[in-house]
């Protein structure tokens, strides 16, 4: 077990270096000028070849790429991220102040789509075919084709219109204030949790169906456990093993997602500030941003790779 | 021609009565008739196969069914609710938004068709490449696919995008990206498998090069695998573009897309009329439903195996 989490560290050290290389290349090395992203295409015409060359080396962006990747590296190991172009605030200060909001609305999100997921799925599985089966598998088709922020939106029309209510855009501490925070991430996270929920269910519902099927389940039957306990204890606990990894994947999916989802219900997360350093075209945000998602991503996924390992012998063991 | 010569003289011959044999199917009978099974197989698929070819024939003829001009202000009628006049309502500068729903269907398909395709055969072709050769360039580009993989797409998309800026191209390019890996792993375990087939050694035992081998042996057995990967994609692809068009990166307004719709529709103050915000949403749905529910017909069709793991 040691030596496996060593040998997924190692791998996840290697790939955060190539990850970070990824995100250089797609910044500073794509063609698109980082002054036309700043000024605009209107205002770069207006500046003086001078101009164009000072800020180019105040930003260091005249240095060789070699110098200038080390350069960020470096900064990323010192903590020290860069400022925005627009705004005063670090971005290591922006992701210390939005970055738990979003973190919260992703772990609710995934509790909830465990928790209607799972039982959706074994209701499914035990009477295939049955009034409850299709719709359960309609409902988690068609919530895979809706796409989450329009989903936000809806929500906060309706909301605003037969209840006049509107969450609280502002002040979210979970400690200082847990009323209001709770307000702000329940939003994203039920939509954020309804769209994993579709496939968990799918994933659970088609593993059980296949575990049931096993002899080790039909034994367990006819020693005479009910069949409550036999589901319970015998088929689930193998059947969820890849629904874990499943919801890992899609934890990737709830970083992504959060981006449209915080802007539709305007919740002012690390998704939102991903938003506005897009639209805004910040691109030293966007560096870090883009890089810290990718790390999250991979570390999560590292994680659950040592989970499911910790569950299951075959894949420690080989 | 040549081939076709003694065919037509075997026809002439006397004595030879053609009502003897079963007169060969007409040819749109042929053409038809995996279509027919298709829908007999999974008559839910071939449904929602019919609502796509709707939505893709509606944005080909946009200019026809559209009853205004997307772009075209009517500030008589800014901001109205659905009426007969505009069924859809307009938004506020006036335009009307079924024209707008109609028309944001053809930037929408186009760049989801043109990126799945892009994506997933460049994918296909390094998967391919992977597959059959082997060592040392298999591993490094293992590494590479599982770089490109360790971003949650839509924020892959999104940098991409934003660095190369503004543009139906760049949308195109930076959606393709992201599917690229799908296209790699999945040909890249065909050909693997392929490649020790005993029709494979054969036609290289007969001398065949290794371009041969792989562009005459090997592709022809990746094709249904490509279908069913290229479809399957193409309802991501669309939620994809539209995530981006609501954020601002994807295809720049005044063209209408149903994701920079609902984008402008947010921008536009503190509460946004409803039908701004319902219609263009509806679209992407039920668009990424078809294409979705299209996709697990054909892969059920074309390889049950596949069933869940593409």
């Amino acid at each position: 077990m040691f030596s496996y989490i060593l040998r997924r560290l190692v791998f996840g050290v290697l790939t955060v270096i190539g990850v970070s290389i990824v995100v250089f290349v797609i910044m500073r090395v794509l063609p698109g000028d980082p002054l036309v992203a700043i000024f605009g295409a209107e205002g770069y015409t207006k500046l003086t070849e001078a101009e164009r060359a000072s800020y180019m080396s105040q930003l260091g962006l005249s240095d060789p790429l070699w110098q200038q990747y080390l350069a960020w590296v470096q900064d990323i190991a010192r903590g020290e991220l860069g400022h925005s172009f627009f705004r005063s605030e670090s971005v290591a200060d922006m992701i210390l102040r939005r970055g738990p909001l979003t973190a919260q609305i992703a772990f609710l999100s995934v509790l909830l789509s465990w928790l209607v997921g799972i039982p959706v799925a074994i209701v499914s599985a035990l009477k295939p075919n049955s009034w409850a089966d299709n719709l359960v598998r309609f409902m988690s088709i068609l919530f895979i084709a809706v796409p989450g922020f329009w989903l936000g939106m809806l929500i906060v029309l309706t909301l605003l219109f037969t209840f006049g209510y509107r969450a609280p855009l502002t002040g979210a501490n979970l400690l200082a204030d847990p009323w209001t925070t709770v307000q702000m991430i329940i939003g994203p996270a039920i939509v954020l949790g309804l769209g994993q929920a579709a496939y968990i269910a799918r994933m659970a519902r088609s593993s059980l169906l296949e575990v049931i099927r096993e002899d080790y389940v039909r034994t367990a039957r006819a020693k005479g456990l009910s069949g409550r306990l036999v589901i319970a204890f015998h088929a689930l606990p193998n059947a969820l093993l890849p629904v874990i990894t499943l919801s890992g994947v899609l934890l990737g999916f709830v970083l992504a997602g959060s981006i449209p989802v915080e802007r539709a219900f305007g919740t002012p997360g690390l998704g939102y500030t991903m938003f506005t350093a897009v639209s805004e075209r910040d691109v030293f945000v966007m560096q870090n941003l883009v890089f810290l998602y990718a790390v999250v991503f991979v570390l999560l996924n590292i994680f659950i790779d040592i989970i499911i390992a910790w569950l299951d012998p075959r894949i420690r063991l080989r | 021609m040549t081939t076709t010569a003694p065919d037509a003289g075997l026809r002439q011959m006397p004595g030879t009565s053609t009502s003897a044999l079963p007169a060969p199917p007409p040819r749109w009978r042929r053409i038809l008739r995996p279509v027919g099974t298709f829908a007999r197989r999974s008559p839910m698929s071939a449904f929602w196969g019919l609502v796509a070819l709707a939505i893709v024939a509606m944005a080909a003829a946009a200019p026809t069914l559209a009853p205004y001009d997307p772009l075209k202000s009517n500030f008589r009628a800014m901001t109205k609710a659905p009426s007969e006049k505009h069924y859809f309502g307009t938004d506020q500068i006036g335009r009307d938004t079924l024209s707008r729903v109609i028309w944001g269907s053809r930037s929408s398909l186009t760049i989801a068709f043109c990126a799945v395709l892009l994506g997933t055969t460049v994918g296909a072709l390094w998967g391919l490449a992977c597959g059959f050769f082997g060592g040392r360039f298999d591993i490094a580009s293992q590494r590479a696919i599982e770089f490109m993989q360790s971003f949650p797409d839509l924020v892959l998309a999104m940098a991409i995008a934003m660095a190369l800026g503004a543009g139906t191209g760049t949308v195109i390019v930076a959606i393709a990206i992201t599917r690229i890996p799908f296209g790699g792993r999945v040909i890249r375990s065909v050909a693997l498998s392929l490649r020790e087939q005993p029709f494979v050694e054969a036609a290289r035992g007969l001398g065949a090069s290794n371009k041969r081998l792989m562009f005459r042996h090997i592709l022809p057995q990746c094709i249904a695998p490509f279908l069913i990967l290229a479809t399957t994609h193409l309802g991501v692809a669309i939620i994809i573009e539209a995530s981006l068009g609501f954020l601002g990166v994807g295809i720049p307004p005044p063209t209408p897309t149903w994701g920079n719709m609902l984008s402008d529709a947010l921008n536009s103050g503190l509460v946004p009329p409803w039908w701004l915000v319902l219609f263009p949403g509806l679209a992407i749905t039920i668009t990424v439903l078809a294409f979705n529910l299209l996709g697990d017909g054909i892969r059920d069709l074309l390889d049950p195996r596949l069933r869940g793991s593409v």
